[in-house]
């Protein structure tokens, strides 16, 4: 029985669009102009022999001449007195920590080339996000500020300390406020700087900001519960998991973190041992969670809080005051049946909402205690410490800073001129700041309105420590000297209290010895050395408290129905819709709107890289005859912004999302001018930024094509490529949807290749992948793979040797979609409910490889290991190969991007260059790109083993995509080796080859996706 | 009278002699017994001093020679330690000079094994000062001993004159010949000259008429272009041969050949690392901190390290990089490891860089070209011996069983992948 559900990658596809389907006949994305060349001029010209000839003596006579140049003379520079540690060609590991990560840093003769996850890491296991991957290309952007700056001018150092030191003696001296404005700041020592800065300068305060604020949760627990923080959640405790537009794994405080938890319940074990949790969705906008969820319902934004209020009705058995039904009766029904679930699994559940609003915060706790989810799924006693900003206290400081009060201002890792939700408010109050510093790296939107900039160093510079849960301690050592003339913050801090330890790295040091080593068992300088292998201390875990809610809820739930209805205004009003303002996984709160890689990252969901968009349903946007690509015009607290339209399935009709992070003026190179600011229709509201609201909308008439990658390299309509089965399914069967039971006979026209060693090859668990896209970005940065930019990614060029295929497919009602035309029949109103399915893709290296078989100077080749060989420098660039792969994922190298002008925003510059991995080759103009499965590693892993003359241990040899995967979903091995992790789980029954019926025995193994979809639909 | 005065001479002789004898014996015992000196300075001194320059401690010939007072000089030597506590002003001078590194206490020492071998430096530093001065003249000798270039240069020029000069002088008397022959009316053989090329021309003209010979011509013509064109395409970017003047003129031979270093000791990257690294300038230093400091050569290393061999110190801010120039260039797109080859293979350095250990300036020996390395891939048996490694690779084991060689081509070696990427 093969799989009959319609899977499809954009609607153009699914509805079989004119230029979609004339895209598809052609070989190539963009038609080659032969047919122009030929009819107009060309050949028909007066003299096309003779033109003709020209051009070919003068082609030949150039090329000639410029080949006649003298083999250039090359100079190798040894170090003048080597370190003792270092040894050229050898790569160096260093272990850091990034966002409370602890990490290594991998440095090849004296620079950081790659940030990988350290294994031992608490929060996620080796696994590291996108951004994480991306952080080391940030070091060497040439956007960065390289002096300090005073007034718009480079300064020195010594000047500026003078200034400030001077000024702040006088602001002293006048009684005026001084304010360290900051994104949240869990490093010890940092805090400890501020407290030494405070106390010299007593009417200094330290303000926690943050761009997405979860001030919500905090000011909601201390009043639930008297403590003040954001609880570190369990998912892996919990066997129902029900979630209101929190993206847990895609954006959502701690998500690397939140995925190995949550992936735990549903991977390869969890299944063997027929197990696996529960994951129900209520959300607007389709988010990369709720496309990972068992059951995904959409609601409109004004239906959430009545849905939480139904849900603890529900659970509580109680009805609070104000409650009532909702419209949309799938949902209510779904409620009712989610808090059954909840209840059944008491202790095992938990509730999170993705809102930051204090009243519904409040009520998720009062739920989450009826369900004694605390002391098990979430901890208040090992709290977070990655969030603590307090909305209020920073609008409290802008109207201090108005009313003329505030002396002298910091802003540390803040840019509240781009992402608070009044830029113009701080704009205009800023002017009536004497001093106004930033430690910002780049002139960013607040950095250029201060009067001086002093650069903070990178993390990759800097001495330092994180907190990021309560008793993990994480250091930060610096892997590079710096980059430019800049200064760590907490330096210039401690220069300017005139502190009595000069030098941070001896303050941080302080502090370990004092207060954190012992936290680990460890003392002295030995116990410094030992933190500086390991990366980290971790003190015994508090044991985690039960507690109980006791409140009344009736404001509660008043509050939280107030503004449902203010929302639920919105509907019926042509012009009006709901509008959510959410985070993408490539660019989060867009303070790394820089980084070239992010950019070219596509949103797992909606695949659009380089800009956001206005998400609305396929059917609401056909009411309002309004196409993808169409600009519209988003109005909402006076502020509007023209944005192009996606139409998103799945989401519902009457809405609109928009992400922030976008539309930066002040980023550098690479931001600027992509997308539009969308922090402005935050709200400030009941004490916390809020991020819903109503907004008008308007046709422009205009149009803006989005440059996504969704349908580029596409099957043909081919299935059998996702195969996905339910849990109550495959525990009758196991081998379910695999299509193990339907063996054929094969035959084949190719000779087997011997393999006696190794055969590499890989297996990816689709029930594992949560589609976050952290291996694209890792794989960049093993692979020298070269950015392209908006322009050619619309022209379908994206380099990237391993993407994320999104598929859709309709929820099931009862029957099964059986024949393709079925799907026309569809209304659509189905498609704002779909379900979807990630896929890595990368290069399979099939064992009867269709690009070998059609390259005309064997430049790709099959090797003795299982692997299909690419050479670059042998490729002439005829493209039969990437035309002949079923599976789409051969790249062509349309430009030299290293070194091309129209590429300036990424590696076209020394400086940037950098960062490339010296053990692989940059590919030349015209050569066909492909994954090489690591090659570079897998080499250097036998080597290793050679010289250590042992044989190659299964895990010796890690690819880059495997060992960033936060979800563990991609396995690589030897597969020859019975005991290998790979062999293992390729036996495993759920273990499907993608396009087997071809028979071109590829190497890469994808095990079924499972969803445990059953009482919902009974 | 003649008798008194011949043994008033004698005897004045003999006392002048044992007068002078006397004398010279004293200043002898006072000046100290060289030999003894000598041996005794090699045995304890070396580690820090040198006589004609500084080296941990100072430069001890001028230093010794100038300094008259030799009791002071015994206290210092027996026991600085002591004149350091006591404040002696000269002695806290050349501490606080010296980064007040203390001098080895040598109580030991006699004041007679002091004597003995400052008499040894002042007669070695006072030979050294007279070999200096007549250097300069021994070196031109030197210089002169063998013919310069520019002697060469203008013997050859001399030749070429006189050539020249013989050539227009036979031309002159042929003319002179012919217009004396000319002048007796003798010029029958004028005409026989003009004909001469006439045939030589008729004899080309019937050869061009002759297709077979034309078409031998034209295929001999034809071969040797195209083999010529072959040649050279094929050496197109082979730089086997290839010796670049090297910034620092460093003698492998020397190094690798006389003094027998390993190659290894400078090369370390050799064994662990996919590049041999060429030494860093600390490497030179561990040696050539004492080594043959004066050479202009190694000067050049001083220089770029920012260091003074007089002080001793380095001064980072006049450091510079050396700049040597590439000789092995391995296109980026192929990827070699040393370590590989070195280290797993146990290859000898020699037989891909040739006769480093007789090589004045290093040059390419190997082509370097992907035909080069598959050929020896294809021949290398590998050395699977002893290499736990190989131990579960069947391949090699069928292999041996069946009694074949294990090349590195045999074990995929010669797949494009292994060294494309």
């Amino acid at each position: 029985m093969d799989s009959n559900k319609k899977y499809w990658k954009g609607l153009e596809e699914l509805n079989k669009t004119p230029e979609f389907v004339e895209k598809n006949k052609h070989e190539f994305a963009e038609p080659i102009p032969i047919e122009e060349v030929l009819e107009s001029g060309g050949l028909l010209g007066k003299t096309p022999r003779r033109d003709f000839l020209k051009a070919l003596g003068f082609g030949v006579g150039a090329v000639t001449l410029a080949a006649c140049e003298k083999v250039p003379v090359h100079k190798s520079i040894p170090y003048l007195i080597k370190p003792e540690e270092v040894t050229p060609g050898v790569a160096n590991y260093y272990s850091s920590s990034y966002d409370g990560h602890a990490i290594l840093v991998k440095t090849r003769e004296g620079r950081p080339i790659k940030v990988e996850g350290n294994p031992n890491d608490l929060l996620s296991n080796g696994g590291l996000s996108a951004q994480a991957q991306a952080s080391v290309l940030d070091l060497y952007d040439v956007s960065r500020v390289k002096n300090p700056i005073q007034d718009g001018a480079d300064s020195d150092w010594d000047h500026i300390d003078a200034f400030i030191k001077n000024e702040l003696t006088a602001i002293k001296a006048a009684g005026k406020k001084i304010r360290i404005v900051s994104s949240t700041i869990n490093s010890p020592s940092t805090l400890a700087v501020i407290a030494d800065f405070v106390a010299q300068y007593p009417t200094a305060k330290h303000i926690n900001y943050d761009a997405v604020s979860y001030t919500g949760i905090i000011q909601a627990n201390q009043n639930s519960f008297g403590k003040a923080v954001v609880p570190h959640y369990n998912f892996d405790k919990a066997d129902v998991i029900v979630s209101f537009g929190a993206d847990f794994l895609g954006t959502w405080i701690s998500p690397t973190e939140f995925i190995g938890q949550y992936v735990k319940n549903r991977n390869n074990k969890s299944l063997q041992s027929k197990k696996m949790s529960r994951h129900i969705q209520f959300e607007t906008g389709m988010s990369n969670t709720g496309s990972n969820a068992d059951v995904r319902i959409p609601i409109l934004l004004s239906e959430e809080g009545i849905a939480l209020v139904n849900l603890y009705n529900a659970i509580s058995g109680t009805t609070l005051a104000g409650s009532k039904k909702l419209d949309n009766a799938a949902a209510e029904n779904a409620i009712t049946l989610a808090g059954k679930e909840l209840l059944a699994a008491k202790g095992k559940a938990l509730v999170v909402a993705g809102s930051n609003d204090v009243a519904v915060q409040t009520l998720v706790n009062a739920i989450n205690s009826l369900l004694g989810s605390y002391g098990t799924t979430i901890d208040l006693d090992n709290a977070s410490n990655q969030y603590a900003g307090n909305d209020a206290e920073f609008v409290e400081f802008v109207s201090d800073m108005d009313k003329g009060d505030v002396g002298a201002v910091f802003f540390l890792g803040a840019n509240p001129a781009y992402d608070y939700h009044s830029g113009d408010a701080i704009k205009a109050a800023l002017k009536k700041v004497r001093l106004r510093v930033s430690f910002s790296d780049y002139t960013d939107e607040t950095a250029s309105l201060c009067n001086i900039i002093a650069p903070n160093h990178y993390y990759l510079e800097s001495w330092g420590d994180a907190n990021a849960i309560e008793g993990y301690y994480t250091v930060v050592q610096p892997t590079i000297n710096p980059v430019y003339n800049t200064r760590q913050a907490e330096q210039s801090l401690l220069v300017w209290s005139d502190n009595a330890v000069k030098d941070y790295y001896t303050y941080v040091r302080n502090n370990w010895d004092k207060n954190l080593l012992a936290k680990g068992g460890l003392s002295g300088q030995k116990g410094w050395e030992t933190l500086l292998q390991t990366g980290f201390v971790k003190a015994a875990a508090k044991p985690a408290g039960s507690y109980t809610f006791s409140h009344e809820l009736t404001a509660v739930a008043q509050t939280i129905l107030d503004h449902s209805n203010e929302l639920a205004a919105a509907n019926g009003d042509k012009t009006k819709v709901q509008l959510q303002i959410f985070q993408t996984i490539a660019l989060r709160d867009g303070s790394r709107a820089n980084n070239p890689w992010l950019q070219e990252l596509p949103d797992p969901v909606s695949k659009v890289t380089w800009g956001n968009f206005a998400a609305m349903s396929p059917r609401y946007a056909k009411s309002l005859g309004l196409e993808q690509g169409d600009i519209i015009t988003i109005t909402a607290n006076n502020y509007s912004i023209d944005l192009p339209v996606l139409i998103q399935p799945g989401q519902p009709a009457g809405t609109i999302a928009v992400a922030v992070g976008y539309g930066r003026t002040k980023a550098g190179l690479v931001g600027d001018k992509v997308g539009e600011n969308a922090y402005p229709f935050h709200t400030f509201r009941n004490g916390t930024f809020q991020t819903t609201a109503v907004a008008t909308i308007k046709a422009t008439g205009e149009q803006s094509e989005l440059a996504q990658t969704q349908t580029h390299h596409s099957y043909e309509g081919r299935n059998s490529i996702i195969r996905e089965t339910t849990f109550t399914e495959y525990k009758k069967n196991p081998y379910a949807a695999s299509g193990h039971f339907d063996e054929h006979k094969t035959y084949s026209l190719w000779d087997e290749y011997e393999r006696p060693t190794y055969n590499w090859v890989m297996a990816i668990d689709l029930n594992a992948c949560t589609g976050c896209g952290a291996c694209v970005v890792a794989c960049s940065a093993e692979n020298n793979v070269p950015v392209v930019g908006k322009d050619e990614v619309r022209r379908r060029r994206e380099m990237h040797w391993i993407r994320i295929d999104r598929y859709y497919s309709f929820n099931e009602k009862g029957s099964l979609i059986t024949k393709e035309s079925e799907i026309n029949q569809l209304s659509d109103g189905d498609l704002d409910n779909v379900s979807v399915v990630y896929q890595p893709m990368l290069c399979q290296h099939c064992d009867h490889a269709p690009c070998e078989t059609v390259c005309p100077v064997l430049a790709t080749v099959h090797s003795s290991e299982g692997l299909n060989h690419m050479a670059y420098n042998r490729c002439i660039g005829t493209r039969y190969c990437a035309n002949n792969c079923p599976y789409k994922v051969r790249r062509f190298n349309w430009f030299n991007y290293w070194n091309d002008s129209r590429f300036d925003n990424y590696l076209n510059n020394e400086h940037t260059q950098l960062v490339l991995n010296p053990d692989v080759v940059t590919r030349f103009r015209g050569v066909m790109e492909k994954c090489s499965m690591c090659i570079q590693r897998i080499q250097a892993g036998k080597l290793k083993a050679k010289m250590e003359k042992r044989s190659v241990k299964d895990g010796d040899i890690k690819v880059a995509c495997q060992q960033t995967c936060p979800a563990n979903a991609i396995v690589f091995g030897n597969v020859n080796d019975p005991n290998s992790e790979v062999a293992k789980a390729l036996k495993s029954e759920r273990t499907y080859y993608v396009l087997e019926e071809l028979n071109v025995q590829p190497g890469i193994g994808y095990q079924v996706k499972v969803r445990n979809r059953t009482e919902l639909e009974a | 009278m003649r008798n008194i005065s011949l043994i008033l001479k004698q005897f004045s002789r003999t006392v002048l002699l044992i007068a002078g004898f006397a004398i010279l014996g004293l200043s002898a015992h006072a000046q100290g017994d060289a030999t003894k000196g000598e041996a005794l300075f090699k045995a304890n001194c070396t580690t820090c001093h040198k006589i004609e320059s500084q080296l941990v401690g100072p430069a001890l010939g001028p230093l010794v020679t100038a300094e008259t007072d030799d009791k002071w000089l015994t206290k210092w030597i027996q026991n600085n330690q002591a004149l350091i506590a006591a404040k002696d002003e000269r002695a806290l001078k050349i501490y606080n000079q010296f980064n007040q590194q203390g001098m080895t206490v040598f109580g030991s020492f006699t004041d007679g094994d002091v004597a003995d071998i400052l008499a040894y430096i002042r007669a070695d530093w006072k030979t050294q000062q007279a070999k200096a001065t007549a250097a300069p003249v021994g070196g031109a000798a030197a210089a002169d001993a063998g013919p310069s270039d520019l002697v060469i240069w203008g013997l050859i020029g001399v030749i070429i004159v006189a050539f020249i000069v013989i050539l227009v002088l036979n031309k002159v008397i042929a003319t002179l010949e012919r217009l004396m022959l000319k002048s007796k009316g003798l010029l029958p053989e004028e005409d026989l000259e003009e004909k001469a090329p006439v045939d030589r021309m008729a004899v080309v003209r019937k050869l061009a008429k002759n297709k077979k010979f034309v078409f031998f011509v034209i295929l001999c013509g034809t071969v040797a272009c195209g083999s010529w064109t072959w040649v050279t395409l094929w050496n197109t970017n082979v730089h086997s041969g290839y010796q670049p003047v090297q910034p620092i003129h460093f003698p492998h031979d020397l190094h690798a050949g006389v003094m027998k270093i390993d190659c290894q000791y400078c090369h370390s990257g050799a064994y662990k690392s996919k590049n041999a690294s060429i030494p860093s300038l600390n490497v030179c230093m561990n040696c050539h901190k004492v080594v043959k400091q004066e050479s202009p050569e190694i000067q050049k290393i001083y220089a770029a390290l920012g260091y003074d061999p007089k002080t001793q110190k380095y001064d980072s801010t006049k450091a510079k990089p050396m700049q040597w120039v590439r000789v092995h260039n391995l296109p980026d797109f192929a990827y070699f490891n040393h370590s590989q080859h070195v280290k797993v293979a146990g290859i000898k350095c020699q037989q891909c860089h040739g006769p480093v250990q007789t090589m004045k300036e290093i040059y390419q020996y190997s082509p370097l070209t992907m035909k080069w390395c598959i050929q020896c891939h294809k021949r290398t048996e590998v050395n699977y011996k002893g290499n736990a490694y190989y131990d579960n690779m069947i391949a090699v084991h069928d292999r041996i069983k069946r009694g074949e060689k294990v090349t590195a081509a045999s074990l995929g070696g010669i797949e494009c992948g292994k060294c494309h990427y």
